[in-house]
């Protein structure tokens, strides 16, 4: 485990890269699933978005960062946080200027819902979509910048440097594969 | 009600939302093109301007809307005179220091060698400053005053430090945030004294009901406090000459329209509370009194520009602290006055003084002199200006005096002298910012400043003059605003009376005597310098900055003590938790709160579970390696999320299981984070004090384990809040509690926790990405 970089594609197999690519769409219909269907069954804004963000989490595994930053909309996460977090403030504050309290959700208890096909239409759904792309872009968000300084310091060592330093350090221990920082 | 009329009748907010949507359009508009801010920022603010003054001119207005009824909490905001007086300086005022800013702006970049593109920064709270001002004004709930009031101390920070290179500039935010903030918390407290007593937060309410006494006093005294403070009167002055480290377009805005202006606005709005006790009025005497002399005897003293017009502002707010706290009619209206022709002139010497120092590179007036020739325009409009300042005749400024002396002749003769003393040293250092300026020995040559430098100033120099002549528009304004603080209507007549009524008098007084101040300079000049270096050395800046040393070295200590060893700090908190929930269990009765129940055939995998979850738990006690750390302690949550499955609770299983996923994967990459050498030595490194460690550890473990065991002895109470929640959620359109609950029912605390996401990123992105969001 260590530092064994899994990031680099010399390392993935075809097999997780195969894995990765069959099992992309079923994570994200998985993920929006569980946002759409949340009132009625287990599963809500915070589930959906940890599954999807997991979803493309394995993309970057598999093909790493560059390919995977370039799905769409995947380079915005950390923005989707604060467009998840306009959205719920709409949400929260609109029925104010309608008269009613803060998070008073439409339609109210006992009126008729609109259906599409089986899902109901409320608001209390755009909350948690919007709670979806919060979560989705904190973990993506944070993974990237992490993942982001990850590869700056390793372009700062530079594989050369790489090398000697863990030797000296590592004795008997796992050693880390030397210059796996440089694709 | 239909939509239409729906509304017709929130039209009243529609100054308040240009001038909120002012900042995003401008930040907007910058960062698709940096040359872009300026003007949509300017056109935004002549627009809020236009749609403050429409909404007036058609009555103004109340909306009144549910914020947290619960807690007395509504968003009221009305235009009435007082907010329209404010809302049109915050917006005409913004809209000419922008237009000058679209010129100033690039030329200050330049100079200190900053990309454009830093301008939309400056844009945007520019016009934050403005919304908040424009919500200030027009806010009636005191908790709503409360929130604009904090906004408007965010973007001046913002706005003070903006040359963010600079140390002394950055320490000046810091000051200024510091002593408006922490008045704006005695704000807050008063407000909420008055609810206590009261049981509302509406200003017009209040106004009503409360009644003289100790309560009153006390909740006044500290709202009182919060104004002074933001108005940089004595003894929270300091702060305004130091802010001066601002571009100077930020100085100007600061100074006439916003940040100190909101202090005497909020002393207007909660006038009429003020006016009930009489002691609360001789403290604003006092304040007022004592402001208007250190004021401007600092203002004589001074030798760089903008120090002097600071410490003018000083002394001039101080006038309209001491009006409101003469009380009456003339008090109430004056004051407004007072503020409107102050705001023209102020704004308009600042926005020269930027200018000069543009066109030579000096701002100390010991080095500048004899600029009419090269300057003639901006010679002429700011000496209106200045004219308007010292009270001379035909300008706007001959009426504010008049209203001056008008009110302290009600009040008797020793007020009329303060007064006319006063008059004479405003005309004093006036005189000596305008005639050090442009008068004496010049060189010359033509001026090279571009027009954008100089219009604006021409035209608050124009408006001052207009003021002189035609003085009604400015008066039914400041008699609307007087009206609204005063609960009743405040005439006042400024007119020019060529007879020998007293105020004339006074004026004229005041005009001889301020000549003989400025004649007998050398006679006074060491003793003003005496009483400002008293100030430096035994000032209420000391008191300042011993308490920010103070803080300083407390948060050092704590921060030490913190994070020199992630143990000790982990048993900090589990060794007082255990004390304090063992003392909790040890004074509660025992009989019946320990149960046990029989164990089941069926609960054997159940228990199976919640012993490998003790082992994992047990293990990360001896783990030296930081990975097999993290995956110890995953293993334990993934178990857990078993034990959830087995009690049937879905919901909770799969949070349980994607929340261990992900704590999994940003553990391990974390750890590849640290060099591979750090966390290798660190493993080796010996455990330390095994038996401190296994006695806190067991403690809290064991306190821990009794609690949970006697809440689960003590069966629920009939309808708990769960039941109720089951029992709603189908109402809600819900088959699932959990979603009901988190989307509905608490959705409040579901966004009070998406909002801590939204700052941990942040946090994040300032940790390892320099601030940038990906």
């Amino acid at each position: 485990m260590k530092n064994a970089p899994a990031r680099t594609p010399e390392i993935t197999s075809v097999l997780v890269r195969t894995i990765a690519k069959l099992l992309f769409l079923p994570i994200l219909v998985t993920a929006v699933a569980m946002l759409i269907k949340g009132y009625a069954q287990p599963g809500d804004g915070f589930s959906a978005g940890v599954v999807g963000a997991l979803g493309i989490l394995l993309q970057y595994l598999a093909f790493g960062r560059r390919t995977a930053e370039r799905l769409p909309l995947v380079g915005f996460a950390g923005k989707g946080v604060f467009a998840g977090l306009l959205i719920a403030l709409l949400v929260a504050a609109t029925p104010v200027f309608l008269g009613q309290p803060v998070f008073t959700h439409y339609p109210p208890a006992g009126a008729s819902v609109i259906y599409v096909g089986t899902i109901e239409l409320i608001t209390a759904l755009l909350f948690d979509t919007a709670v979806f792309l919060m979560v989705m872009g904190f973990v993506l968000g944070g993974v990237q910048m992490i993942a982001q300084t990850i590869a700056d310091e390793d372009e700062y060592r530079g594989p050369e440097a790489t090398g000697p330093e863990f030797d000296a350090s590592a004795g008997t221990d796992v050693e880390p594969s030397s210059g796996g920082g440089r694709r | 009600m239909t939509a239409l009329s729906a509304a017709f009748s929130l039209a009243p907010l529609l100054p308040l939302l240009v001038a909120l949507l002012a900042a995003p359009a401008a930040m907007l508009a910058g960062t698709l093109k940096p040359r872009l801010a300026a003007p949509v920022g300017t056109a935004f603010a002549a627009l809020a301007f236009l749609a403050t003054a429409f909404t007036w001119y058609r009555g103004g207005g109340t909306v009144d809307l549910a914020w947290a009824p619960t807690w007395g909490m509504r968003f009221t905001i009305a235009l009435d005179g007082l907010a329209a007086l404010y809302a049109l300086l915050a917006t005409g005022i913004g809209f000419l220091v922008l237009a000058y800013s679209s010129r100033y702006l690039p030329l200050h970049l330049d100079q200190e060698g900053r990309p454009e593109a830093e301008g939309a920064r400056f844009y945007g709270f520019m016009l934050l400053f403005m919304g908040a001002m424009v919500g200030l004004a027009m806010a009636q709930d005191l908790v709503l005053l409360f929130v604009f009031w904090d906004l408007t101390a965010v973007a001046s920070y913002y706005l003070i430090a903006y040359d963010r290179h600079d140390p002394d500039a950055r320490a000046s935010a810091l000051m200024a945030l510091l002593v408006t903030g922490i008045t704006a918390v005695l704000l807050l407290i008063g407000a909420l004294t008055l609810y206590a007593t009261y049981g509302t937060l509406s200003v017009p309410d209040l106004a009503g009901s409360v009644e003289p006494g100790v309560t009153l006093t006390v909740a006044g005294l500290l709202i009182a406090c919060a104004a002074l403070a933001k108005s940089a009167q004595v003894p929270f002055h300091f702060w305004l000459p130091r802010a001066m480290a601002a571009p100077t377009p930020v100085s100007a805005y600061l100074h006439s329209a916003a940040m100190v202006a909101a202090g005497v606005l909020l002393l207007g709005r909660v006038y009429p509370l003020l006016e009930k006790s009489q002691f609360l009025l001789d403290v604003l005497l006092v304040v007022g009194l004592l402001s208007i002399s250190v004021g401007a005897i600092l203002a004589l003293t001074r030798d760089v520009l903008k120090q002097l017009l600071a410490y003018s502002t000083i002394s001039q707010y101080g006038y309209v602290v001491f009006l409101y706290g003469l009380g009456g009619e003339y008090g109430a209206a004056g004051a407004a006055f007072y503020v409107v022709s102050h705001a023209l002139a102020k704004c308009a010497l600042f926005l020269t003084a930027g200018a000069i120092t543009e066109e030579t590179g000096e701002d100390r007036l010991s080095r500048l002199g004899g600029l009419t020739k090269r300057l003639p325009l901006l010679a002429v409009a700011s000496g209106a200006a200045a004219a308007g300042l010292a009270a001379l005749p035909f300008t706007i400024g001959f009426f504010k005096d008049e209203l001056l002396f008008e009110a302290a002749l009600e009040r008797g003769g020793l007020f009329a002298a303060l007064s006319v003393l006063g008059a004479a040293l405003t005309i004093a250092y006036t005189w000596r910012f305008w005639g050090g300026l442009f008068l004496g020995e010049g060189r010359d040559g033509a001026g090279s400043l571009p027009a954008a430098l100089v219009w604006p100033v021409a035209v608050l120099g124009g408006l001052v003059l207009l003021g002189g002549l035609f003085v009604e528009p400015f008066a039914l304004l400041a008699e609307a605003a007087g009206a609204a603080s005063y609960g009743a209507p405040t005439p006042i007549e400024p007119a020019y009376h060529l007879d020998l009524r007293p105020t004339n008098l006074m004026a004229v007084g005041a005009f001889a005597l301020g000549i003989a101040i400025v004649a007998s300079r050398p006679l006074w000049e060491r003793g003003a310098l005496a009483v400002s270096r008293f100030g430096e050395v035994l000032g209420p800046e000391r008191l300042y900055e011993w308490g920010v040393d103070a803080l300083n070295r407390l948060s050092d200590y704590v921060h030490r003590a913190e994070v020199r060893d992630l143990r000790s700090r982990v048993a900090a908190i589990l060794l007082p938790a255990g004390v304090l929930v063992g003392a909790g269990i040890l004074v509660t009765p025992t009989v019946g709160a320990y149960r046990t129940g029989e164990v089941m055939r069926g609960d054997f995998p159940l228990l199976l579970a919640l012993v490998v979850v003790a082992v994992a738990a047990l293990t990360t006690t001896f783990t030296r390696r930081h990975v097999t750390l993290a995956l110890v302690l995953s293993g334990a949550g993934f178990v857990l999320a078993l034990v959830y499955a087995f009690l049937g609770a879905p919901e909770v299983t799969l949070v349980a299981v994607l929340v261990e996923t992900f704590l999994t994967l940003l553990f391990l990459g974390t750890s590849k984070l640290i060099p591979y050498k750090v966390l290798h030595d660190q493993a080796k490194l010996p455990l330390g004090n095994q038996w401190r460690r296994v006695f806190f550890s067991c403690l809290a473990s064991l306190f821990a384990f009794a609690v949970a065991w006697s809440a689960l002895s003590q069966p629920a109470a009939e309808n708990t809040v769960a039941e109720e929640h089951v029992r709603l959620a189908p109402d809600a359109h819900a088959q699932d509690t959990v979603s009901a609950i988190l989307a509905d029912f608490r959705a409040l605390d579901t966004l009070g926790e998406v909002t801590v996401v939204a700052l941990v990123i942040l946090g994040v992105a300032t940790l390892l990405n320099r601030g940038r969001l990906p």
